[in-house]
């Protein structure tokens, strides 16, 4: 495996189109996107369905025009007096006109900092008054290269926060009433009483960050099997957290949690560094190692074999095949590592930003002649593209159009994130997606035209 | 700071993109966040045409010291210049947040390409600001471009026109061009430039020549046109050619300033309106019945909102009880023209507040943006979306001006006005369960709701109402409707 900074500006759409789908997962979850005017223009702009992405529920509304309905824009004038609050005192308005809100993520747009307010500050104050929990999300970041999934990566790192330090009953996640949640729900700031406990010597409870519900149930149910205790998946319900502190594993199953896990690590929950549970192999790893890290200890090989021999007609279909992702999601490394485990050639694995440290056992499994290319320059993928005429490009959404008007095979890279890419079942869910597409490529290329 | 569901208009970079995106050989250095990225997406799903969109990010972004990644404009725009040979000229725009970050534009020259061993032009657009939105910097860019390519050269030698129009960020803006440029061609009159849409560079310096400008859209070519006016001393036509009659005008105002045979320009129009424009006989066939007294609310850009507006009032007989406008900085204009057909315009920014006049007024037809679609939908209001911005594409391009545009607007009212007047009024209040009073305890609730979702409020807790065959709006139903 080589690495290649090639240092250029990559096609990722702003993580900003990811709102849609962020709402539809949070369902009692209120957005407020505060930036200017240009900021709801490219939400709005980007909430068509865009050429290659799947039909999902989150465009369904409107007819498919328009935003989602708990999307709600607080545009700023650049040239208005700012005062400390004053956005505070929006976001409440806002807020006051959703019921079953049990949760205020604050989208600060760039332009927020800029104009010269502090989110946090602001979403602390909106919490105060709303008596809701309420988060900023600062899906920017610190102006470096952007991956399309950065939004649900501050948006989990929110829920982490958000999770209690201490069960007060059982190791099964907190649940609590609706309506009020102030005081309930641990606030950054207030001193939250840690209480370790250990119970049954030194099995941990395991909570899963990412994922779809569908693959999230999947997963758990296959820890479960092994005996693994699985304390939930913050995200389903916002009333219904589980706990995360000292005696916790945090296993995240998405490459792209970054800071995520690294909010977990700050309340001392230990992280798990295994492969991630993509592909026949990583899902194996990620049970094996999750289950020894939380006490349990479990042996998947004869579960891989099992799974690996089960797939076999549809590895046929992709065997030998030359794969391209033109990178732009972060889930390029280990999708890449599972189809070529699975048979096929990687030409080139693009990601706009590597995480070396998070990805080390990702890279480290990964196949000995494919290359990783950091940042690529979109144009220049292109003119590579061309010239390796692979079978099939994994394309991110402004190259999709371009690629297949130069005649090849695209699937949008935003594809593989609704589709449910983790445990076994995801392993056969994204062998089938491929085995699809060359279908129809097939059946549309006898045509006589 | 407002609180928004949706808005019409973009920034100005968006404005200044569409320009570039229209025109062959300009390249856009797009210098934003890298967050902020999106036209490459957009682009592929608007055009279709599959060609890569022709703008180059410039990622504000704490750079690697000492090294080639992008994030210096001066750098950024000298590679342009090596890897992009075909861009002849180099347009700099920068997003809402980057003039934000009030980061100075350094001094920029260009090195020479590589296939011509010429620099490119650059073209700055020292305007921009915050203040300044899509169509107000589409307008200006659109003339910073043709200032900086024009040149004086001889007219040609037979009458031609410049048609100044849409940008490729309209639907149906090659179906516009098409048409004029086809009734044109009947009163003898040929197509010097199509700009900014399928021009290209080496075309800008060509506008001189053409004996006048024929404006389709005033917002998008309003200062290219005060431009030739005052430099090139070419006349111009604004009158926007919607309907039979505003396609008529814009053909005798061509005649006058081509000094065209009179004979010849009737002779064509008498032949398209025999031939192709079916909206004087959809007028004609339709019994009064079917207009009198249906009213017609309209709201949109200056162009097509003005324009539908008095093909509407007159050529087809409908009341226009409004008309109103996003564009803020057209608003003289707009009143100006919209008073001509109606007795009340506006201009407004918050398509709640549109919405919320929709439902004051409950007209019989509804002509808008796709903002308007819902509360259209949420009231059954027979709804044509006509106006920009509309974010359906279709891959059959159709015209909305011209004779044949006004073929396609005959069919759209035939569709949206079919049923008689009575029937839809029936209808919007379903007859079987009419509109559902409300108590006092759910009216309550309601003044709670702040006043810009009142009005979505109201609509869903009614339509909830009927559908659970509720003769009133409780509190229970209103809470239910709003989860």
């Amino acid at each position: 495996m080589t690495i290649l900074n090639e240092s250029g500006a990559p096609d990722v759409v702003s993580p900003l189109h990811g709102l849609p789908n962020l709402a539809e997962r949070l369902p009692e979850t209120l957005l407020v996107v505060a930036g200017t005017h240009a900021d709801a223009h490219l939400v709005q702009s980007l909430s068509v369905r865009l050429p290659g992405t799947p039909l999902n529920s989150s465009t369904q509304h409107c007819g498919g025009f328009g935003v989602h309905p708990r999307v709600v824009f607080v545009v700023l004038e650049p040239d208005e007096e700012q005062s400390g609050g004053a956005l505070a005192s929006r976001v409440v308005e806002a807020a006051a006109g959703y019921r079953r809100t049990e949760l205020v993520l604050l989208v600060a747009c760039r332009s927020v900092t800029l104009l010269g307010f502090d989110a946090e500050f602001e979403a602390e104050l909106v919490g105060r008054r709303l008596g809701l929990p309420v988060r900023a999300l600062n899906p920017a970041g610190d102006g470096s290269d952007v991956l399309y999934t950065d939004l649900e990566d501050s948006a989990t790192r929110a829920l982490v926060e958000l999770c209690p330090r201490s069960a007060t009953g059982s190791g099964e996640g907190q649940t609590l009433p609706k309506g009020s949640l102030l005081g309930k729900l641990p606030f950054r700031g207030r001193n939250g009483r840690r209480m370790a406990k250990e119970r049954s010597g030194a099995r941990h409870p395991v909570v899963l960050l990412g994922a779809l519900p569908g693959p999230q149930e999947e997963l758990g149910a296959e820890l479960t099997r092994v005996g693994v205790e699985v304390a939930g998946v913050p995200g389903k319900e916002v009333g219904r957290l589980p706990t995360i502190n000292e005696g916790t594993i945090v296993a995240a199953v998405d490459p792209y949690l970054v800071t995520a896990c690294r909010a977990a690590e700050q309340r001392g929950a230990m992280v798990s560094k295994s492969l991630l549970p993509i592909g026949v192999d990583g899902t194996a790893r990620f049970i094996q190692d999750v289950s020894t890290l939380a006490g349990y200890g479990a042996s998947e090989a004869g579960r891989a074999r099992q799974v690996w021999e089960s797939l076999e007609p549809l590895r046929s279909r992709i065997r030998g095949k030359r794969i391209f992702f033109t990178g732009d999601t972060g889930l390029e490394v280990p999708l890449a590592r599972f189809l070529a485990d699975a048979g096929a050639v990687v030409l080139e694995v693009g990601t706009p930003r590597l995480d070396r440290h998070s990805l080390a056992a990702e890279l480290s499994a990964l196949g000995e002649d494919v290359d990783v290319v950091e940042a690529p320059e979109w144009r220049a993928q292109l003119d590579r593209v061309d010239s390796a005429r692979p079978d099939v490009v994994v394309a991110s959404p402004g190259l999709y159009v371009p690629l297949v008007a130069r005649g090849h095979l695209c699937r949008s890279s935003l594809d593989f994130l609704s589709l449910g890419v983790h445990g076994y079942e995801g392993a056969r869910r994204i062998l089938e997606l491929f085995a699809r597409t060359f279908e129809r490529a097939e059946k549309l290329d006898t045509l006589n035209l | 700071m407002k609180i928004l569901r949706g808005v019409y208009e973009g920034p100005g970079s968006h404005g200044i993109l569409g320009i570039a995106a229209s025109t062959s050989g300009v390249h856009t250095v797009l210098r934003a966040y890298p967050g902020e990225w999106y036209l490459p997406a957009l682009y592929g799903a608007w055009t279709r045409t599959g060609e890569p969109a022709p703008v180059t990010l410039s990622p504000v972004r704490n750079r690697p010291g000492g090294t080639w990644a992008p994030g210096d404009l001066a750098q950024d725009l000298s590679g342009v210049v090596r890897r992009r040979p075909e861009a002849e000229t180099l347009i700099c725009a920068r997003s809402e947040a980057a003039l934000l970050s009030g980061e100075g534009t350094p001094i920029l020259a260009l090195p020479e390409n590589p296939k011509t061993g010429l620099s490119p032009k650059l073209v700055t657009c020292e305007w921009e600001s915050p203040s300044i939105r899509e169509a107000e910097a589409a307008d200006l860019g659109l003339a910073e471009l043709v200032k900086a390519h024009a040149q004086q050269g001889p007219k040609s030698l037979s009458p031609t026109v410049n048609l100044l129009g849409p940008t490729a960020f309209g639907p149906n803006a090659t179906a516009e061009y098409d048409e004029i440029e086809r009734i044109l061609r009947l009163v003898g009159v040929s197509v010097n430039v199509r700009a900014p849409l399928g021009a290209t560079v080496e075309d800008l310096s060509q506008l001189p020549r053409a004996w006048a400008n024929v404006v389709l859209c005033r917002e998008a070519a309003e200062s290219t046109s005060l431009y030739l006016q005052d430099v090139f001393g070419m006349p111009r036509v604004t009158t926007p050619p919607i309907g039979s009659v505003g396609t008529g005008a814009v053909l005798r105002a061509v005649e006058q300033l081509c000094s065209l045979d009179p004979k010849l320009v009737r002779r064509a129009v008498w032949a398209e309106l025999a031939r192709t424009t079916k909206l004087p006989w959809y007028a004609r066939l339709a019994v009064p019945e079917t207009f009198r007294g249906r009213r017609v609310a309209l709201f949109g850009d200056l162009t097509y909102t003005t324009g539908l507006g008095y093909t509407l009032a007159r050529e087809v007989g409908l009341e226009v009880a409004w008309a109103g406008t996003y564009l803020a900085h057209l608003e003289k204009d707009f009143l100006f023209h919209a008073h001509t057909f109606t007795d009340e315009a506006f201009v407004e920014d918050d398509p709640e507040a549109v919405a919320a006049r929709v439902e004051e007024t409950a007209p019989d037809l509804l002509v808008g943006t796709h903002l308007e679609r819902e509360v259209a939908e949420a009231l059954d209001l027979p709804f044509l979306p006509l106006c920009p911005p509309i974010f359906e594409r279709s891959f059959a391009e159709r015209p909305i001006m011209g004779y044949a545009g006004s073929t396609v607007l005959a069919d759209a009212l035939e569709g949206a006005l079919r049923e008689p007047r009575i029937r839809v009024r029936a209808k919007s209040s379903r007859s079987t369960s009419p509109t559902p009073e409300w108590t006092e305890e759910a009216l309550e609730e309601l003044e709670e709701i702040p006043a810009f979702l009142r009005g979505r409020a109201r609509r869903l807790a009614e339509e909830h109402a009927r559908t659970l065959a509720s003769p009133e709006v409780t509190p229970e139903i209103l809470e239910e409707s709003r989860s």
